[in-house]
């Protein structure tokens, strides 16, 4: 049995004894930003409030998934290539080309799988997330885009854009559960802590919330034009506003807008780190990032980093301490 | 010697190809040269939104509003009466020696873009001299789908990318290339 595995039991032990699911897991905040333009991998130390290392990563990359192990993943949309990488060194562990077009991903660390969007083919393929095999692909409706897994490892769901909705699976079985009808143009998406999906309409401009587990749309709710990632932190949604150049801060308990937060320009992948004291949003135009306090709402710091960053993804964490 | 670099002339498309029934997506062209003379020294001849004399294919600049946020410049390129391009600085930094503006204005027939955005920035060089960096995101002119080869993203890239080069090459032949 790999460490990995012994490690996923050993999670899914402590789940079943109602610990925490990061609680035997020392993690720096270490931020892995891919840059589409640039193709470069940058990775930013937030203790240290600065960029530490930036590698190359060929292939026009944006799809990024952190994982366990020193492991990241990420998605080249160019080129087509699936990576695994060393947190530490940006070494590329494994490697797979992925025919039709490769775009969201996510990571299941329970059961080690890696899922991948495939927006021309109305699939998710779901790799090993350590050797990159494919071992199945699921339906999606049209130009499946961001992917999530809930925090409890119970649910999938992916955003696709061209039918303006959700698909949803069991994360275990892989069964799919349901199709959901959301705004316009769903594109990325993120469970909250409470276990409720957060749907970024770019279309429409606003969120739908569901409850993912019936297919119930709980709320709608404006935020700025062109939303594409949601975090959250501090009992709140932030969701980045491509063209707005802002977050929208949604409170969880009324859902209603709360307030704006002015980033940098073109602001894209959005991720808060595990105790939810930082919020790091990627800008596109400015290369940079923006680190975030979601308690003040006050931009804290902007870092630079390489040539067009997205970093569509989950970019927060690993770097062993 | 050329010693203009291409950091990236490339499409920002997420996705793997062209957006076939998507519709356009956003360019971003990002150009930089370096050249001999200190920072301070290039910033004063190109840092005033009102003043795009530096730039060959600028035959006048007739600027409201200085350096201040929401100025506006309208340029004419090539000679009096030639076609024009409206612009508004929407970020303006000395001590960061940037700005940023917007075309408000522009027949896709002069540049063919819309939703024009751009920076402009003069940085320090390692071992002297300084960096100068011209940056443009936008969208083709053709706004649907199926643009044609004078709209397309292709052309749009083409063009940004002309207007960038002429103006750095004109910035190296005025304050030396760094060496």
């Amino acid at each position: 049995m790999r460490w990995s595995n012994v490690l996923a039991q050993q999670v899914r032990y402590m789940l079943a004894l109602g610990l925490g699911f990061t609680a035997n897991v020392a993690l720096a905040d270490i931020a892995y930003i891919t840059c589409q333009n640039g193709e470069e991998l940058s990775r930013i130390d937030l203790a240290a409030m600065r960029e530490t290392a930036r590698w190359p990563l060929p292939g026009k990359p944006a799809g990024v998934a952190t994982g366990t192990d020193n492991d990241l993943f990420t998605v080249s949309a160019g080129s087509k290539v699936v990576r695994r990488l060393s947190m530490e060194t940006g070494e590329t562990l494994s490697q797979i080309t992925l025919e039709g077009g490769p775009i969201g991903i996510a990571f299941d660390p329970r059961r080690e799988r890696l899922f991948v969007s495939n927006w021309y083919n109305k699939r998710l393929w779901v790799l090993d997330s350590v050797t990159l095999r494919v071992e199945a692909e699921l339906p999606t409706g049209l130009a499946p885009a961001g992917i999530a897994i809930s925090n409890d490892g119970r649910i999938l769901a992916s955003a696709d854009k061209d039918d303006n909705q959700v698909s949803v699976f069991d994360a275990e079985t892989l069964q799919p559960l349901r199709q959901v009808p959301v705004g316009i143009r769903p594109f990325g998406l993120r469970f909250a802590p409470d276990g409720r999906l957060f749907v970024g309409n770019v279309g429409s401009n606003d969120v739908s919330v569901l409850d993912a587990s019936t297919g119930n749309v709980l709320a709608t709710i404006p935020v700025g034009e062109r939303p594409y990632g949601i975090a959250f932190a501090k009992d709140r949604a932030f969701v980045s506003n491509q063209y707005a150049n802002s977050l929208s801060v949604i409170s969880l308990e009324t859902l209603e807008p709360e307030a704006l937060v002015e980033v940098g320009e073109y602001p894209e992948g959005i991720d808060a780190t595990e105790n939810e004291e930082l919020l790091v949003i990627a800008n596109w135009f400015d290369n940079t990032v923006s680190i975030v306090d979601p308690n003040t709402l006050s931009v804290v710091e902007t870092l630079e980093t390489c040539d067009g960053p997205r970093a569509f993804g989950r970019f927060l964490g690993g770097g062993r301490q | 010697m050329n010693r203009r670099r291409f950091l990236a002339t490339t499409a920002a498309a997420l996705v793997p190809t062209i957006t076939r029934a998507h519709g356009p997506t956003r360019q971003k062209v990002t150009l930089t040269t370096e050249v001999a003379a200190p920072p301070e020294e290039v910033w004063a001849a190109i840092g005033n939104f009102d003043d795009m004399s530096w730039h060959p294919a600028v035959f006048s600049t007739q600027g409201n509003g200085g350096n201040e946020i929401d100025a506006t410049r309208l340029l004419t390129l090539g000679q009096e009466g030639g076609p024009t391009i409206a612009e508004i600085l929407y970020k303006y930094s000395a001590e960061k020696m940037s700005y940023s503006y917007r075309i408000t204005e522009v027949a896709v027939e002069v540049l063919p873009v819309t939703n024009y955005s751009s920076h402009l920035t003069v940085k320090p060089r390692d071992g002297g001299g300084s960096i100068v960096e011209w940056r443009g995101a936008f969208y083709r002119g053709y706004p649907n789908n199926d643009p044609p080869a004078e709209l397309n993203d292709e052309a749009a890239i083409a063009a940004i990318t002309g207007v960038y080069q002429a103006g750095l090459d004109a910035l190296v032949e005025r304050f030396g290339a760094a060496s």
